[in-house]
């Protein structure tokens, strides 16, 4: 099942994401982001949350800009954290052939990274860890969970660990390109759903 | 595991879950306490106790049993079995030496619960229980059950506090709970073995932990600073001044 809509970022939006700029005297310019599993405005399914596996998401991209080397993601609530946002999983360091990432990523840094991705790494999240942790917001309130997606144009090669801001530092003036997908969740009490 | 000089590296590299599984685990032991029933206090396995054996075999049948082969008094057989696989995971053994097993941290445990540690049982009974239906409900199977990838995943959900909202039964959040565990399974590794842990000195090892000394001379300073000084390996309650 395909039913994810891209969703474009207009200006306002692209300021939300983060402090990245784009190269100078350029904005960057949109692709389309969706994920077999999830479909933007939709919530996601339990199992990229604690509620289920806390498996990391499949994403996937198209029509990346040209010149694209790398990319990175961050995956962010700006409904949590002080200050906001809550950073539940950032990697970077993406070969810029990968056509998005599988479900799964390793939370082990020891281990090995899909070979379609091979080179890419982790950075920490809200939590300080290297690893993807799902959304988990209050029971009785249904939070947003943007995946931002930035299409570089220069084979960075970060070092792994970076936390959010170290990260946009890094990345700026290098993004050609990007996109963020948006999705929801809200807890679901294990007395909901009985095994 | 040594580096250059001889030395053994660092603990951070098993400072747990930052770097979730990266360290192998020994295997449980199936059925180590399958003798004793659910509601009982458990028997530990010599896995879970850091005993050697062929101790046992050198008691006199008048004699006391000695310490790690005397029955739990707080955790049952389930209850041991869980807490086992969790401070499994927190230490495991490895290439680096014994893990919290070995080193006797689950008896360190029950006995804090009799003593020090009393008014933690009904954390523990609450938090096994909880974490064991966590496991059950997101990951499908008993935690003991799990690969060690999930056991790993299960816990660093518990440890961040993420596994509270599950309604699983976690008192006081799921991280509290975690922090208990872990924090006794420091204590058990690498406290005195006068309490019941830190069996055969694994912990002090691992440390690299030059033993208690009443005197430190300038040369046992130079020594250990190259790494050449002979550790002691007493408690610290072997020494009169400290009985």
């Amino acid at each position: 099942m395909k039913v994810s809509v891209p969703v474009v970022l207009g200006a306002a939006l692209l300021l939300g994401v983060g402090s990245a700029s784009a190269l100078r005297g350029q904005a960057p310019t949109t692709f389309i982001v969706e994920s077999p599993t999830m479909t933007t405005g939709r919530f996601m399914p339990r199992d990229y949350s604690p509620d289920g596996r806390n498996l990391s998401p499949p994403l996937s991209w198209r029509g990346l800009p040209i010149g694209t080397r790398q990319l990175a993601v961050i995956s962010q609530d700006y409904g949590a954290g002080r200050p906001p946002p809550w950073v539940h999983w950032i990697i970077y360091n993406i070969p810029g052939d990968a056509q998005g990432l599988p479900e799964g990523i390793p939370f082990d840094p020891d281990q090995p990274m899909p070979a379609e991705i091979t080179g890419a790494v982790q950075g920490n999240n809200g939590w300080g860890l290297p690893a993807y942790r799902g959304p988990a917001p209050p029971p009785g309130s249904v939070h947003n969970y943007h995946f931002a997606v930035f299409a570089l144009d220069e084979e960075l090669n970060l070092p792994p660990g970076l936390d959010r801001g170290e990260l946009l530092l890094a990345i700026e003036g290098h993004v050609i390109g990007q996109v963020d997908m948006v999705t929801l969740y809200e807890r679901q009490p294990m007395n909901e759903f009985p095994r | 595991m040594t580096d250059s000089n001889g030395r053994r590296p660092a603990i951070s590299r098993r400072d747990l879950l930052r770097t979730a599984g990266a360290a192998g685990a020994a295997a449980l032991v199936p059925g180590a306490v399958a003798a004793v029933t659910e509601e009982t206090p458990a028997t530990p396995s010599p896995a879970s106790t850091g005993e050697v054996q062929g101790q046992v075999g050198g008691s006199l049948p008048s004699e006391p049993a000695p310490f790690f082969a005397r029955p739990l008094t707080n955790l049952t057989a389930r209850e041991t079995e869980i807490l086992s696989a969790m401070v499994d995971r927190l230490i495991p053994s490895d290439e680096m030496g014994p893990g919290a097993l070995e080193a006797g941290v689950i008896r360190y445990i029950d006995r804090a619960l009799s003593e020090a540690e009393s008014d933690a049982a009904d954390a523990y009974r609450s938090g096994l229980a909880a974490l064991d239906t966590y496991s059950r409900y997101t990951r499908g199977g008993p935690f003991i059950d799990l690969s060690t990838i999930d056991q790993d995943s299960v816990l660093i959900d518990v440890q961040i506090g993420a596994a509270t909202g599950a309604g699983v039964g976690f008192v006081g959040g799921s991280g509290s709970f975690f922090n208990l565990v872990k924090s006794h399974t420091w204590q058990g590794m690498f406290g005195d073995p006068e309490y019941g842990g830190n069996v055969n000195f694994a912990g002090w090892d691992l440390l690299d932990y030059p033993g208690v000394r009443l005197r430190v001379s300038p040369e046992d300073q130079r020594r250990m600073e190259a790494g050449q000084l002979e550790p002691v390996r007493r408690s610290a309650y072997d020494y009169s001044i400290f009985e």
